[in-house]
């Protein structure tokens, strides 16, 4: 290793994390390495959870962490903030996610959703418990945690990542279609399909 | 034939708008429409809340965090001196 180009570890804080992203942006890119650590710091959960989400698996979420970063870096000339970072980002993320999906020929029973989930007829089931008043941590038992899983996983990927983009991840209609590069009507219309065939997947525990 | 087939099919067409209702209010005729055949009907009222606790289900599923042993991993494999080399060759 070249000595000039070793890492330097300094103990003295840096006020770095309170510095705005494009100023992290523009010192990493100028050979920063604490710049681009505090970017990593930032949005490392961001990355790693979405890849949680989208792979529903804590070893191949690390992997996509890993190669998001690495993109990120080798591609930090390239981001020429006409998108938010975080945008720009999600669709690193995204791609990783699918590649590393493609690389393993993983995919298991997909589904087609080119003809509606929806059966005539197939929603008259009265009314609903109140799930509301129900804390979040009570719900989530394992085997509830296994059907989210499970039914997420039949999803095909171009579907999923639109409802884990606009409303796990709460971007808007209009940061998911940048991310994907989608039209609007696209992404709505996937993501009215991918909310109807999970609601279709939980049925049992809609009607209680 | 059912009987409710009427009833239904404009279920249908409601059920077809219903997910962009749980986005935005948009304030167009179609959506007043829809907004008052859910408001209604009790089976369109049950299917929105029904797809309002997917997306609720969805989102407190908890997620795991990156350990400080991830966090060090990823740095380490981020290619710091190839890229910053480069630059300043690029520079000399
Ligand atoms: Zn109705």
């Amino acid at each position: 290793m070249n000595p000039l180009t070793t890492r330097a570890h300094h103990n003295k804080a840096h006020p770095l994390k309170n510095l705005p992203d494009e100023r992290l942006i523009e010192d990493a890119r100028n050979g920063n390495v604490h710049a681009f650590e505090t970017l990593v710091k930032r949005y490392e959960q961001m990355v790693y959870g979405f890849s949680f989400k989208m792979c529903r698996n804590k070893e191949k979420a690390d992997e996509t962490l890993q190669d998001t970063f690495i993109n990120v870096y080798k591609n930090l000339q390239q981001f020429n903030g006409n998108s938010k970072f975080s945008t720009w980002l999600y669709s690193i993320v995204t791609n990783n996610c699918l590649m590393n999906r493609r690389k393993r020929k993983m995919d298991q029973e997909m589904v087609s959703l080119d003809e509606p989930p929806v059966e005539e007829g197939a929603h008259h089931h009265g009314t609903i418990p109140s799930w509301e008043d129900t804390p979040a941590e009570k719900m989530m038992n394992t085997e509830l945690r296994s059907r989210l899983d499970t039914s997420i996983q039949k999803l095909p990927q171009d579907y999923r990542v639109v409802f884990i983009l606009r409303d796990i991840e709460g971007q808007s209609i209009e940061e998911t279609a940048q991310i994907l590069k989608l039209s609007i009507p696209a992404v709505k219309s996937r993501l009215r399909r991918a909310r109807i065939f999970l609601r279709e997947q939980l049925n049992d525990y809609m009607v209680q | 034939m059912k009987k409710t087939q009427r009833h239904t099919l404009n279920c249908r067409s409601v059920y077809k708008h219903i997910c962009e209702n749980l986005d935005a209010d948009i304030d167009s005729a179609k959506c007043r429409r829809i907004r008052a055949h859910i408001e209604e009907c009790e089976n369109c009222t049950a299917y929105l809340d029904s797809l309002k606790k997917t997306v609720y289900l969805y989102r407190a599923y908890p997620t795991p965090l990156v350990s400080t042993n991830a966090h060090k991993e990823l740095i380490a494999k981020i290619p710091f001196a190839t890229v910053s080399e480069k630059k300043r060759r690029s520079l000399g």
